[in-house]
């Protein structure tokens, strides 16, 4: 097996909350290798958010090791993370979160501009983003401008548009219809069909069966780990 | 980085809340507004005032019972001063005829001249001069004559008008020889000066110059009863001498102590410009204090909306975060919004004082000068103001925890 890209060991997150002490996340050790569609599952108050947060560099572990294609993430600096999240990471939110005032383009362009891309090229770049995911004709729009399906296929061209190692999408799905999250869904597939690394977090059975491997999460432990046996591969109004 | 990005951005996100921004930025143009119209207005008059003190002559002094610029509390000091009377005028004339031509004068404002159904706005000054007063004071005959010792010391009702009189009572008729009515008394007019233009917005051609034995016995009221003397050395080299010897003539003339001060002003060109340079410091200052007081309220007023602005763009600032916006970039971001803010209230202040500058200078009819160094260093205090005021705000949004932030609803 190829060396993990994601390799985490004993992790654990603790939160002071008026005075207590929450244990987020216990007890967590996994390996995410590259190419993998992972679903992290679980339900609210699970732990899943916060192990998202850790992988996606958002946050850092408590104790534990988290190396992150070899690079331990607990020795790194604000800015250090800061600069994994843009180069290594794309991000696609449950809510979307595009900057409301910029066009789809200028949404796009956004990593690219904080990664020191030259502006033609950041523009090249994103037209090409927008028009993989099937917008090239709503790049001037506004988020507002544009439906669910539309704001959420322009948030993946902005994960996408940096050629990251992994997507990490926070309930892609959770504010869509079911025939855009299907449409989203085909998205992410095709996308691992490619040969990206897909994390999804999600608490709905039926967009984890997208994912090739799926883990559980309960009370801060990994509850289960294993391989999906029988993965949606057609996408197919119910 | 980049600057222009970060501009562009601070403008869209001014654009974003005009009518908040726009009272915001109203504290800082009229900040700059003050600092920059102070040094329109200085400049302005001092392009004028020096103007003129060439055209006064170089060789000239005067002997007054106060100074022409009055500062502060000076008045005080003047207040108590007797006049200089007519006899005491002619006395000193006497003593110095050796090494100067003396002229002696006094005037008074507000009169309106008449001619049968003809009269002139209440805008002319009486002069009461004696004979020397034409050649000491560079007024030019433009037709007919001045008036001679006879008739100063004979009390003849003669005038000499300047051109607005001729203007407005004549209408193009010949006024030599013609009777006009100078507050119910009536003059022969012989002669007409030449044209003097105007002088911080005053006409110098409304005038009406008539012996000072006339003018005292008549038209001196308390106020300006005290006779004015116009000394000129016959060359620049007996100048100083005659100022000297001036004050000499004067401290006797008013039995003054060894002790004592002088209880008269002596004003020669450059008395009269470090004077004004004074009165324009004062001014100067003056526009900047105001100024800077201003500029250090609307300072707050950016901070306070600046850090309303980044508790606005909490959630934006999450996103941007997240998808990997150092806390520079952030830092960055924050400051020149605060900067460009600062410049476009800094830019509408240039512009009103400047366009203010430009108003005194047609109202006073000279040229209004642009006080460069005063822009530049309003550009600098814009800027550094949205530095000053800005990094506390850019730093607050710049230290957010990008999880907490893009939680921030």
């Amino acid at each position: 097996m190829s060396t993990p890209l994601i390799h985490i060991e004993h992790i654990a997150r603790t939160y002071e909350m008026g005075g207590e002490t929450v244990h987020a996340l216990r007890d967590v050790s996994l390996d995410i290798h590259p190419n993998e569609y992972v679903a992290l599952m679980g339900p609210s108050g699970s732990g899943k958010s916060t192990l998202m947060n850790i992988l996606g560099c958002l946050d850092t572990p408590s104790s534990g090791v988290y190396t992150f294609k070899g690079l331990d993430v607990n020795e790194m600096t604000d800015d250090d993370l800061a600069e994994i999240r843009n180069k290594e990471i794309g991000f696609v939110f449950q809510t979307f979160n595009l900057l409301p005032r910029a066009t789809a383009l200028k949404n796009i362009e956004l990593p690219l501009i904080y990664s020191g891309v030259s502006s033609e090229e950041r523009k090249e770049r994103a037209i090409k983003a927008l028009e993989d995911v099937g917008l090239g004709d709503r790049m001037l729009h506004r988020p507002n401008e544009l439906s669910g399906g539309q704001r959420q296929r322009v948030a993946a061209a902005r994960a996408l548009v940096t050629k990251p190692s992994i997507i990490l999408a926070d309930e892609p799905t959770g504010n869509l219809d079911t025939k855009t999250g299907i449409e989203i869904m085909k998205l992410f597939q095709d996308l691992w069909s490619k040969g990206n690394t897909v994390i999804l977090v999600t608490h709905e059975e039926d967009i984890a069966r997208h994912a090739r491997r799926i883990i559980r999460i309960r009370d801060g432990k990994v509850e289960s780990d294993t391989i999906n046996p029988n993965p949606v591969t057609k996408f197919e109004l119910p | 980085m980049n600057i222009l990005e970060s501009i562009i951005q601070a403008l869209q996100s001014i654009r974003a809340n005009t009518l908040r921004t726009v009272l915001t930025l109203l504290s800082i143009s009229i900040g700059i507004f003050a600092i920059i119209g102070a040094g329109t207005a200085v400049n302005t008059l001092e392009g004028s005032f020096n103007s003129q003190l060439v055209a006064m002559g170089q060789n000239t002094f005067m002997i007054k019972r106060t100074s022409s610029i009055q500062i502060g509390n000076s008045w005080r000091k003047y207040r108590n001063r007797k006049d200089i009377t007519y006899q005491q005028a002619k006395e000193f004339k006497y003593q110095m005829e050796g090494i100067s031509l003396v002229s002696l004068h006094n005037e008074t404002d507000g009169y309106t001249a008449k001619r049968g159904n003809f009269s002139t706005d209440p805008k002319v000054t009486l002069i009461g001069a004696d004979e020397n007063f034409f050649i000491v004071k560079n007024f030019v005959i433009e037709t007919g004559r001045a008036f001679g010792l006879t008739e100063v010391t004979s009390s003849i009702p003669v005038v000499i008008i300047g051109n607005d009189l001729v203007v407005q009572l004549f209408n193009g008729e010949n006024p030599l020889g013609q009777y006009i009515t100078l507050k119910n008394q009536k003059f022969q007019v012989i002669g007409t000066l030449k044209t003097q233009g105007s002088m911080f917005g005053r006409s110098l051609d409304a005038q009406a110059v008539i012996p000072l034995t006339v003018f005292s016995r008549y038209h001196s009221d308390e106020w300006t009863s005290s006779i004015e003397i116009t000394t000129k050395a016959y060359s620049k080299e007996q100048l100083a001498q005659a100022v000297d010897e001036s004050i000499g003539v004067m401290r006797s003339l008013r039995n003054l102590k060894p002790w004592e001060d002088n209880t008269f002003e002596v004003e020669t060109n450059e008395s009269v410009s470090s004077q004004f340079a004074s009165f324009s410091n004062y001014l100067q200052v003056f526009g900047l204090g105001s100024g800077l007081i201003s500029l250090l309220a609307a300072g707050v007023g950016i901070m306070n909306i600046m850090l309303v602005s980044v508790k606005e763009r909490t959630k934006e600032i999450g996103i941007r975060k997240a998808i990997g916006a150092k806390r520079s970039w952030i830092l960055f971001q924050f400051i020149i919004e605060a900067i460009t803010l600062c410049q476009l209230g800094g830019l509408i202040g240039i512009f009103f004082g400047v366009l203010a500058g430009q108003g005194l200078g047609s109202l006073i009819s000279t040229e209004a000068a642009i006080p460069i160094n005063w822009v530049i260093f309003s550009i600098v205090i814009c800027t550094l103001m949205g530095l000053a005021f800005g990094s506390y705000p850019a730093w607050k949004a710049a230290s957010l925890d990008p999880i907490e932030a893009l939680r921030y609803e």
